[in-house]
């Protein structure tokens, strides 16, 4: 049976399984923005390589629905536990579960960090450094740039200005009212993109439809997501994805090297994947959560937990959202949620009360998202809950992305409850800080003078959050961080962290883009050291150079658009 | 569920019996469903045709939570052939135990949250008007409903003191919501276009309509005159954020 991705792609089939007891080079645990990219980069490059994901393998004709109700499956809805002073929202809102993991729903924004974003300390005194330049990323922005391939305008003034290989989407009624308040105010705004979202076909992947149900996974295949963009050449190259296989423990051997993880199939049912390398990608909660669950002689506070720091500096994004009510209609739910943006207030303004900035983004809820948004911005209820949605379509929305910085009191740690697998659950601890909520405060009533200049007649406001980073961060110093530039744990030499957890700050930019960036750049690490990792203690830090080589078919660059 | 306090439109007239409420009259989204996918058809088609039976709720308390249902989603202007199911989907979620994901800290698990929330609100109208909730007027049972929107339970309860009542408000409401809009019937109310694969939309700016949306007619309706619920000058109490797990996000 021919399992789909999309209308026009499917499955290379068949996928290369591996016998029970057979040894790998990789096992990368988790299939989304990451995990995706290195099974591609490490298949191709000749490795043996097993993927292991806890939820589903998707066909998206048959699995997804246009339907909010229906999509529920696609997050991670298993139990965790959130608390501290402004506990974060989990499950739909930022957690991803099934092969191409958070990438299925993203809403695809994709704008990369700024150069000031990896000298955070060194520039503001807050925050961390980065143990790499944005010079050192650059060349993987711009070649995930083209594999995915992003759509965009021409020119991209902020951070370091670049353009995007794929033209910009039309204006939708919502990125009309950004640009026209922005305009009004004097704001710089862009339209049409960076958004993962195909303007153009693409291979075997059409372009949008504009039909605005990105989050709940783009069945056009328009929008990127790992599951259509780099599996299907990982597959076609001998990785093995797995799915419905959660990793309970990564396995240490008494010479303090990893040799495997124990996993638990769809049926319960315990195995063990040998490997000779393991690459961790399961996100900020699952990743910390994965290493605190797998303590044992020798790392009694969680596998490469030395620092102390694992679970800690966890960091999601302010997502406040303003609300907006026009006289004509607006119509929201049409055009992709993610496509106008500024990023005006993105750096440090000395004249501000506090260090780092935000981004102004669209955004898009259908119909329950903004009930839900209603019933918080407006303690909306009873009649005044259906009038106010009579009105859904006078309404437009308009997102604050805004940089909190990371703090040790922010953190992932175990709950004494299990989930249905027997392991303790992730508790996520969540608490903001004064320059955060100096910060929020400003970027809120920021947006808002955006939306009353393009025209509302009335404004209100709702306070979340968005995305998920830190947790498992990288650093120079083995004292302070768990891993080092290539996601190298600094206390066991083949045991690896790949994926959004090992960011040290996050920047107001949505975190996919440079996630998968990073996946590409340690790959292409991993395929420099080749057997060395698998051998030696060693720990080689020199850059490895770009491989131009590695990318799926049709994707191959022979430069970036650039306006300079 | 009851009917028994009307919205009227502003020169008078009860709105009720109503087959669609709302400004886009015969505007259909079921009625496009032969453009839809089969995946999405098979399960929109199916929230419109099967209404799950109860199966965690007793009697008793079903009948209590359809009666603050009726309350916090009021459904006395449509018709009862095209009223939403509310209670059965919340029913099953609890009986299937269905997460989203994640838990507060200072909640307890859904079910308990349901079970000690609604007995308190039932004890809230027996102390208050000496009378079940399901027996007071509508007003009466919006008094009590609105005080715990307003994060005030009047009278106060011992179940507050143990489980947030905004948070448990939000679950309630979000439970609400999820089953109201999520149904096709309540897209045609509001004029949302549903899905729209493989066939997409192709008028995306100043608010137009595809050939197969309608234009919208408005006009001005109040609340009954009974009811509390209009939304008030001053919005949501401060401590009503970020509740859910989703928002259209980033």
């Amino acid at each position: 049976m021919t399992h789909r991705l999309g209308p026009m792609q499917t499955l290379p089939s068949p996928m290369r399984k591996y016998a029970e007891g057979e040894i790998v080079d990789y096992c990368i645990i988790g299939v989304g923005s990451a995990g995706g990219v290195l099974a591609q980069r490490l298949a191709r490059a000749g490795f043996r390589v097993v993927a292991l994901e806890a939820g589903p393998f998707w066909d998206t004709e048959e699995d997804w629905v246009s339907d909010e109700k229906g999509s529920h499956e696609l997050y991670w809805n298993d139990l965790r536990i959130t608390g501290g002073t402004h506990p974060l929202a989990l499950g739909a809102n930022n957690s991803g579960k099934g092969v191409g993991g958070g990438s299925v729903h993203w809403a695809a924004f994709t704008p990369r960090f700024h150069p000031s974003d990896f000298r955070v300390y060194t520039e503001d005194g807050v925050g961390a450094d980065w143990p790499m330049s944005y010079w050192n990323l650059k060349p993987y922005y711009e070649l995930l740039e083209r594999e995915i391939p992003i759509a965009g305008p021409a020119w991209f003034p902020w951070g370091d200005p670049h353009g995007h290989p794929y033209g910009p989407h039309p204006l939708g009624g919502v990125g009309d009212v950004l640009v026209r308040g922005c305009t009004r105010l004097g704001i710089r705004s862009v339209a049409g993109g960076p958004v993962a979202i195909l303007s153009a076909s693409h291979g075997d992947r059409p372009h949008c439809i504009y039909r605005g149900f990105c989050l709940q996974g783009c069945k056009v295949g328009a929008k990127a997501s790992t599951l259509i963009t780099h599996v299907p050449d990982a597959v076609n190259h001998g990785a093995e994805i797995r799915p419905h296989s959660m990793v309970s423990r990564v396995s240490l051997r008494e010479d303090g090297r990893v040799d495997g993880v124990v996993y638990l199939a769809r049926d319960g049912t315990e195995h063990f994947q040998r490997s000779r390398a393991v690459i961790v990608s399961g996100y900020a909660i699952e990743t910390p959560r994965l290493l605190l669950n797998s303590a044992c002689p020798g790392h009694p506070h969680g596998l490469a937990n030395s620092s102390g720091t694992l679970g800690k500096f966890l960091m999601a994004q302010a997502g406040n959202v303003v609300v907006g009510r026009f006289d004509e209609l607006i119509r929201l739910y049409k055009a992709p949620p993610a496509h106008a943006l500024s990023e005006e207030f993105y750096e440090t303004d000395r004249r501000r009360d506090f260090a780092r900035g935000f981004a102004v983004q669209t955004v898009g809820p259908l119909p329950v998202a903004f009930a839900k948004e209603m019933v918080a911005a407006m303690g909306a209820w009873g009649w005044g809950l259906r009038r106010v949605m009579m009105d859904y379509n006078h309404w437009a929305t308009i997102g604050v992305l805004g940089e909190i910085l990371p703090w040790e009191d922010n953190r992932v740690e175990l709950a004494e409850e299990k989930d249905q697998y027997g392991l303790p659950v992730a508790k996520v601890i969540f608490n903001l800080h004064d320059n955060d909520q100096k910060l929020i405060e400003f970027g809120k009533n920021k947006v808002m003078e955006i939306m009353w200049a393009a025209g509302a007649k009335q404004v209100v406001q709702e306070s979340r959050f968005a995305h998920l980073v830190g947790a498992a961060r990288m650093g120079k110093d083995p004292a302070t961080s768990v891993c080092d530039k290539f996601g190298r744990t600094h206390d066991v030499p083949n045991l690896f962290i790949c994926d959004g957890s090992i960011l040290p700050t996050q920047g107001s930019a949505n975190p996919g883009l440079t996630i998968q960036a990073l996946a590409a750049r340690t790959a292409d690490y991993l395929i420099k050291q080749g057997d060395a990792i698998f051998f030696s203690n060693r720990r080689d830090l020199a850059e490895p150079g770009i491989r131009y080589d590695l990318s799926p078919p049709y994707t191959r660059f022979k430069g970036i658009p650039r306006i300079a | 569920m009851s009917r028994k306090s009307f919205p009227y439109r502003a020169p008078g007239g009860d709105l009720k019996n109503l087959d669609q409420p709302g400004y886009y009259p015969g505007y259909s989204t079921m009625g496009q469903k032969k453009s839809w996918d089969e995946a999405t058809r098979k399960v929109v088609s199916a929230r419109v045709a099967e209404t799950p039976s109860i199966r965690f709720f007793s009697p008793g308390k079903a009948a209590l939570l359809a009666a603050i249902i009726d309350r916090l989603m009021p459904q006395d202007d449509r018709s009862e052939s095209r009223t939403i199911p509310i209670l059965p989907v919340i029913d099953e979620r609890l009986y299937t135990n269905a997460l989203n994901g994640f838990r507060y800290e200072d909640m307890p698990p859904d079910r308990e949250a349901y079970r000690i929330g609604l007995t308190a609100i039932d004890e809230m109208a027996r102390s208050r008007f000496n009378a079940p909730f399901v027996a007071l007027s509508v007003h009466r049972q919006e008094l009590i409903l609105k005080s715990l929107h307003d994060g005030k339970p009047d009278p106060d309860h011992l179940t507050w003191k143990r489980m947030p009542v905004h948070r448990f408000w939000a679950l309630l409401m979000e439970d609400c919501v999820t089953a109201y809009y999520s149904h096709p019937w309540a897209w045609d109310e509001i004029g949302f276009g549903g899905p729209a694969y493989p066939r997409g939309y192709m008028r995306l700016e100043h608010g137009l309509p595809e050939p197969w949306e309608k234009e919208e007619q408005s006009y001005e309706w109040n609340a009954p005159v009974d009811s509390l619920s209009e939304i008030e000058e001053q919005g949501a109490p401060p401590e009503h954020t970020s509740p859910h797990g989703h928002g259209g996000s980033h």
